[in-house]
């Protein structure tokens, strides 16, 4: 019996842009480590990874992206690290610190839920100005920030290049006029399962402003890296939203 | 058709859910279909109480594309002097090949005796009854009710959807020679569909989308880029559906 179509392997080069290292303070990952993490790459034929550390989210930005270095070292070729950030004085002087020596590739914002803190200007503004002028990219994953704070204070902002993580099909109402008001906004895919939507956003907006994320190991490698690859994008729309568009935005790679 | 087998989806919608950009148009639905080769998606109308009008939508999408759609039957327990004979012109009138409940449109338990007017026309058919689980709808009173009516199938929608109902539905399929699992979920749990296979065997999965609420796209890519052989795949894919079925 023919085998067709029982097995993937993505045709393009792949960079997840949306990756979690280590264990969570109440869960064991299976991503625990940088080796584990490429041995699960690996199986998915996916080339590179935007990864940030868990207790970055959950805990403390500042341990955490201590031990998100720490756990990369030595495997930057393939694991491009994403530092987090809070509204405290020490997180932004690390990451200060950090882009004196060339190590900050990109920014993900903390877990607002958790704290119960509003992302408003008056909180955050001293982080996302220092971002915006030195053009580094801001990851914001929806489901830990108020949408409404999102869009007022993003306005304040316009040339701060933002990947929005996690949008699922409850939010589809908010997609279009997110988008549409916020041209420096950019769809991470991991959770968008909307029927024929990927290619409608693409019509719409182009493909520049989406990228495959697979938001692991909360959720699998494969199954949108699949979905990705049975579109009607184009090649070259495909290989920028697997790779082309991570790269620029989160690995600070080729032009802004 | 996937590694040689036809595959059929068994969980999608016939209606509109706007709030969450749910529409069936039937040429999206098929397009995506066609994309990654699943021949026929069941579908049913849960969002009318009466029933009567989500399974005529349900007739319509069968009758625009009859090769590519199966239709199951919905009503609902709070519609005691109407839902048999709906169930009888459904199955009977409409051709529709199994049912399909959800319990969260209701103020019961699936276990619940208010259900059991359906499970025994199921039961008496031989047909299948695809039931929503979650923490709420417990997979475990799921198995209550397939123990009272074995001759009837039951299949956990979602399978549980989050792990400690998903366990709650392994167990129930490992029991019970009438209890099937079917994978459409957001809840894309790395090794999800492994640990189905591994607990229950493949021979009580079906693969099912959600669509047109998801991509069944995506939703397949769980199956296929799961660490689970040829032969799994397969019955996943379409032929315990077909089983299920009587196709």
């Amino acid at each position: 019996m023919s085998d067709e179509g029982l097995r993937f392997r993505p045709r393009v080069a792949v960079v997840d842009a949306n990756v979690a290292l280590g264990h969570w303070h109440d869960q064991p990952s299976p991503a625990a480590d940088a080796p584990a993490l490429l041995a699960a790459l690996d199986r998915h034929g996916i080339e590179r990874a935007v990864v940030h550390h868990v207790y970055a989210q959950t805990k403390s930005t500042v341990e955490g992206n201590e031990l998100l270095f720490e756990a990369l070292a030595g495997h930057e070729g393939r694991l491009i690290p994403q530092c987090v950030v809070s509204p405290t004085d020490a997180s932004l002087a690390q990451l200060r610190e950090l882009h004196g020596r060339g190590l900050l590739r990109s920014v993900r914002l903390h877990d607002l839920t958790r704290q119960g803190v509003p992302f408003a200007d008056w909180v955050y503004g001293d982080a996302l100005t220092w971002l915006q002028e030195q053009g580094i990219a801001l990851c914001v994953p929806l489901p830990e920030v108020d949408v409404a704070q999102l869009a007022t204070t993003l306005r304040g902002f316009p040339d701060l290049r933002v990947v929005l993580a996690g949008v699922h099909y409850q939010h589809v109402l908010l997609v279009r006029p997110l988008m549409r008001l916020l041209p420096q906004l950019h769809l991470e895919l991991s959770r968008y399962e909307t029927l024929g939507d990927v290619e409608a956003l693409c019509a719409e907006f182009g493909a520049e402003r989406l990228l495959y994320g697979s938001w692991y190991p909360r959720y699998e490698l494969g199954p949108i890296l699949y979905y990705l690859h049975h579109t009607t994008l184009t090649e070259a729309e495909l290989a920028a939203v697997c790779a082309g568009n991570a790269a620029r935005l989160l690995a600070g790679e080729g032009a802004a | 058709m996937i590694g040689g087998i036809e595959v059929i989806d068994f969980h999608g919608h016939a209606g509109l859910w706007d709030g969450v950009g749910m529409v069936d148009d039937v040429d999206t639905m098929v397009a995506a279909m066609d994309a990654v080769g699943v021949d026929r998606s069941c579908v049913f109308g849960i969002f009318h109480l009466d029933g009567r009008r989500g399974n005529d939508r349900t007739a319509a999408i069968i009758t625009a594309r009859p090769e590519r759609f199966i239709g199951f039957a919905y009503v609902s327990p709070l519609m005691p002097d109407s839902m048999l004979d709906e169930l009888t012109r459904a199955v009977d009138r409409l051709g529709f090949r199994a049912l399909k409940l959800y319990a969260p449109h209701t103020p019961y338990k699936i276990s619940d005796r208010e259900w059991d007017p359906i499970y025994d026309f199921a039961d008496s058919r031989g047909l299948a009854v695809l039931h929503h689980t979650d923490e709420r709808c417990s997979p475990a009173h799921l198995a209550e009710a397939a123990r009272r009516f074995p001759n009837a199938r039951f299949v956990a929608a979602h399978s549980g959807n989050t792990p400690p109902a998903r366990k709650l539905a392994i167990a129930a399929a490992r029991e019970l020679p009438n209890y099937y699992l079917e994978t459409a979920s957001t809840y894309r749990t790395p090794g999800v569909t492994e640990e189905l296979v591994a607990g229950a065997g493949a021979e009580r999965v079906v693969f099912g989308s959600d669509t047109p609420l998801m991509d069944p796209r995506s939703q397949i890519g769980k199956i296929i880029t799961a660490d689970i052989s040829d032969a799994a795949k397969r019955l996943i894919l379409g032929e315990n559906a077909r089983r299920l079925l009587g196709l």
